[in-house]
């Protein structure tokens, strides 16, 4: 199977075509093969919108992952009813870099969304995010609430703790789907990073994943597999994550990581709460399932200072 | 439009009243607006109706902390609202202002605010043309409205608020928030959501735009759901369907606001003229829309609403409103003994409902809106207009029915299984228009405290059955979590030993937003369950 028949199953199924819901059944992108060395790119600085074009870059820049006329998915975690400086959602400089870089690449269409946990229009609002996006002022660029009508039930065929859930249509179609987590603690899975934000594209009752939440994240991911992951640690949750509230919580960073393979970017990640990866249950599940390597040891760390 | 015509009306002023021949000729001299301003009269309306529509439609979060316009002015405007509120809470609310300048234009032209302002009103007029009196009737109930009004404020001195029952704006925005809004919106997203998902993309692709439109200036933002949906949307249709008995029967005979604009007006000098219908002439009495000519031919000032139907109507075009001494006045159509049993009434209500079993037993933990005040005074200042239901981001706040007796129907409790209360929301308490939910700044709202939560270990899953879980204290969102957890070593089927986090409540901490339940994954009733204060006096919350 790949992924256009996939994508088939899934366009059948939405027309009413397709009775059994799509079964997803593709193994993982070669370039998380745990046997290979991942890069990991970190960017220190104060200008965001340059480290990320620097990292893009070391990736081999936007043109890589995006071809003329692609539609671009770029995913930050605008989960919460929090302020840029709470520190609970992803930086909105770091989407809108991503979203010029894509539209320079020549995308037709860079759509960012979340599943929220509080109220939509109040996050999208406070995160700074859609204010940051309408004002980029681009009839491409499209901040847009979830729309219920367009979950999709996918089978996931090599699923351990997971067979079956509701996925987000636009994030399983989009020709390239960009992975935005800001980095932080979590009160249920320790640290919520790159894999945990998956959390935002599906549907159904997300509460009943957590009595085994570490696997179940690690299953997602077989669904949706990102081109890049760009974790965003300019401000850290260090406690009372993922919603904070409190700035005495959180702590400055500025940093950045990026890299294709899932797992190593929330592996490294992890290190700036002074956790190793095995501390997060996500990281190690994703490992087991062959999504990436956790091991940093064999990873290649590559270190700018913008 | 010549404005010499309005001119020469006016130059005749003067003696136009003496004879019938001085009149015709008036009528021939001011042709140009008396038979417009019927059309001005129903301009009016509809800017009102419209100025309305478009207040409710924007009561809602439009991306600000604060709504920048008066969403609660029509309520502001009402005086019968300004009356039962001040005589119930024994205070001065000056948010009520406004309702003193409907009380000066009704002294001055009369009620003019039920004839061209009232979007109730309004909207049983334009209903008119399609419902359409049964013939042959013609109910006189006058004397209802001023029973239903001393009713009101009689029971309001006894501090029972019973106004929401029948102040017509109340009826309207409550029927149009529970039951109306819901309703256009399921109709029109059901529609669309129709073609959306059967039709080929190619068709859905035309439609979307469509329903784009709609959402942006049709729609509320959401789908509403809201308990007594069903109730409010019949006691609309009751308002409505009563127009078979007679034009306007909701307003001439019903409508509280309307008997105590009436009053008011008894001595407004601006009136219909002449003051009585001719002798030779029945057309003042079968066509004006709210039945004010009595059976002594007078026109009634305290019913008329100055609709100015009767310059249209009258066959010899005599008829005009202008500014008169005339002492020739009507008294209101309510006998001794009717003001005597309705003052029983509103004595016997706040007894009856305080001897109700109800009022003796535990709350059962009512969650009020944030900023609300104490249970008693609340209940006081409450006018049941629905605005913090129409409001509430997270269709979280609900109506009240039966539960806790007749009086308190209506008025707004959180329902956190349906929906929470967002921690930097304040939009209820903005749009209260009598303060019975008190203006809240954010770092106010943060720590206002509407209850508190508690376990239900026999449910909670880390407890129950040994899985993790802790959804509830992941979305806390008070500083440092009000959800805390032990991490205790438990013991599985093969005799593992793993270790869970059990969740436990900081009550010092806990505002009772209610998120916790709203989260709450295990199904049907939740493990964490909020419990209001409402019922609890501060002096007795001992642990």
């Amino acid at each position: 199977m790949n992924r256009r028949k996939f994508l088939q199953q899934v366009t059948l199924w939405s027309a009413g075509i397709l009775m059994v819901p799509p079964v997803f059944d593709i193994g993982v992108k070669a370039f998380g093969a745990a046997s290979s060395r991942p890069d990991i790119f970190v960017a220190k600085g104060k200008d965001i919108a340059a480290m990320v074009r620097q990292m893009v870059d070391a990736m081999g820049g936007m043109a890589r992952f995006v071809n003329k006329g692609d539609t671009v998915v770029v995913k930050p975690n605008i989960g919460w009813d929090r302020n840029v400086d709470q520190g609970a959602n992803t930086h909105p400089e770091v989407v809108t870099a991503l979203a010029t870089l894509a539209l320079e690449a020549g995308a037709a269409k860079v759509q960012v969304f979340d599943r929220t946990c509080n109220e939509e229009r109040r996050c999208y609002q406070n995160s700074g995010i859609k204010p940051a996006l309408d004002a980029m002022n681009d009839r491409r660029v499209v901040c847009e609430y979830i729309d219920d009508r367009k979950f999709v039930p996918v089978k996931i065929k090599n699923g351990r703790s997971l067979k079956e859930w509701p996925f987000y249509r636009d994030a399983l179609a989009a020709d390239c789907y960009i992975n935005v987590p800001v980095a932080k603690h979590h009160g249920s899975s320790g640290l919520t990073l790159g894999l945990k934000n998956a959390m935002g594209v599906i549907g159904g009752p997300r509460g009943r994943l957590h009595m085994d939440l570490g696997p179940r994240i690690a299953d997602l991911n077989l669904v949706i597999q990102p081109d890049f992951t760009l974790v965003d640690a300019t401000r850290i949750l260090l406690r009372n994550g993922p919603s904070g509230g409190s700035l005495s919580d959180v702590k400055i960073m500025d940093t950045l990581i990026a890299g294709t393979d899932p797992v190593a970017v929330d592996a490294y990640a992890t290190t700036l709460f002074n956790l190793s990866p095995e501390d997060v249950r996500s990281t190690v599940e994703g490992f087991a399932r062959g999504l990436g390597q956790m091991d940093l040891s064999r990873c290649n760390i590559q270190v700018f200072d913008t | 439009m010549g404005s010499s015509s309005p001119g020469a009306g006016l130059s005749q002023d003067g003696d136009s009243e003496k004879t019938g021949a001085s009149l015709f000729r008036r009528k021939i001299g001011s042709q140009g607006i008396k038979p417009h301003l019927k059309q001005v009269r129903t301009g009016v309306q509809l800017i009102c109706l419209g100025l309305f529509l478009w207040l409710f439609r924007i009561t809602d979060y439009t991306g600000s902390d604060t709504i920048p316009w008066a969403v609660n002015i029509w309520f502001r405007l009402d005086p019968l609202v300004a009356a039962t509120v001040t005589l119930a809470t024994r205070t001065i609310i000056s948010l009520l202002w406004p309702s003193l300048v409907v009380i000066g234009l009704t002294l001055v032209l009369g009620r003019v605010f039920c004839g061209w302002v009232c979007p109730l009103g309004t909207l049983i007029d334009l209903s008119g043309r399609f419902v359409k009196p049964v013939k042959n009737i013609r109910v006189q109930l006058r004397y209802i409205k001023y029973v239903i009004l001393i009713v009101l404020l009689v029971s309001a001195v006894f501090t029972v608020q019973l106004v929401g029952f029948f102040d017509p704006i109340s009826l309207l925005v409550r029927g149009m928030t529970f039951s109306i809004d819901p309703l256009l919106h399921f109709l029109v997203t059901g529609g669309f959501d129709w073609v959306y998902l059967n039709m080929p993309a190619a068709v859905s692709s035309l439609t979307e735009p469509v329903y784009d439109v709609f959402r942006s200036v049709l729609l509320p933002y959401k789908q509403g759901f809201f308990f007594l949906s069903v109730f409010s949307f019949f006691l609309l249709v009751i308002i409505f369907a009563l127009e078979l008995a007679g034009r306007r029967f909701w307003c001439t005979n019903l409508c509280p606001l309307g008997g105590m604009l009436a009053l008011v007006s008894k001595i407004s000098p601006f009136r219909r003229l002449p003051v009585r219908a001719c002798k030779d002439c029945e057309m003042c009495r079968t066509h004006c829309p709210m039945d004010a000519v009595n059976d002594n031919r007078h026109i009634m000032t305290e019913e008329c609403n100055l609709c100015m139907d009767c310059l249209a109507f009258c066959p010899r075009g005599i008829t005009t409103f202008g500014f008169t001494g005339s002492k020739q006045r009507t008294v209101p159509d309510i006998g001794r003994r009717q003001v005597l049993a309705a003052a029983l009434l509103g004595v016997s209500l706040p007894v009856l409902t305080r001897t109700d079993a109800l009022s003796k037993m535990p709350d059962h933990g009512l969650i009020r809106p944030p900023g609300a005040l104490e249970e008693t005074d609340f209940l006081a200042a409450c006018v049941r207009c629905g605005e913090c239901m129409k409001v509430c981001i997270n269709n979280a706040l609900q109506p009240l029915f039966l539960e806790r007796g007749l009086a308190p129907m209506f008025t707004p409790v959180l329902v956190p299984r349906l929906g929470y209360c967002e921690f930097n929301c304040t939009l209820c308490t903005q749009v209260c228009p009598t303060r019975a939910l008190a203006p809240l700044d954010p770092a106010q709202k943060h720590s206002f405290v509407l209850g508190t939560a508690y376990f239900d270990k026999n449910r909670c899953i880390p407890f129950a059955d040994k899985k993790s879980c802790i959804v509830c204290e992941e979305h806390c969102p008070v500083h440092d979590k009000a959800i805390k957890f032990d991490i205790m070593p438990v013991q599985d089927d093969q005799d593992r030993v793993m270790e869970l986090k059990q969740p436990y409540v900081r009550e010092d901490l806990c505002i009772g937003c209610g998120i916790c339940e709203h989260v709450c994954p295990v199904i049907g009733e939740a493990a964490v369950k909020v419990v209001g204060k409402s019922s609890i006096p501060a002096a007795l919350d001992w642990y």
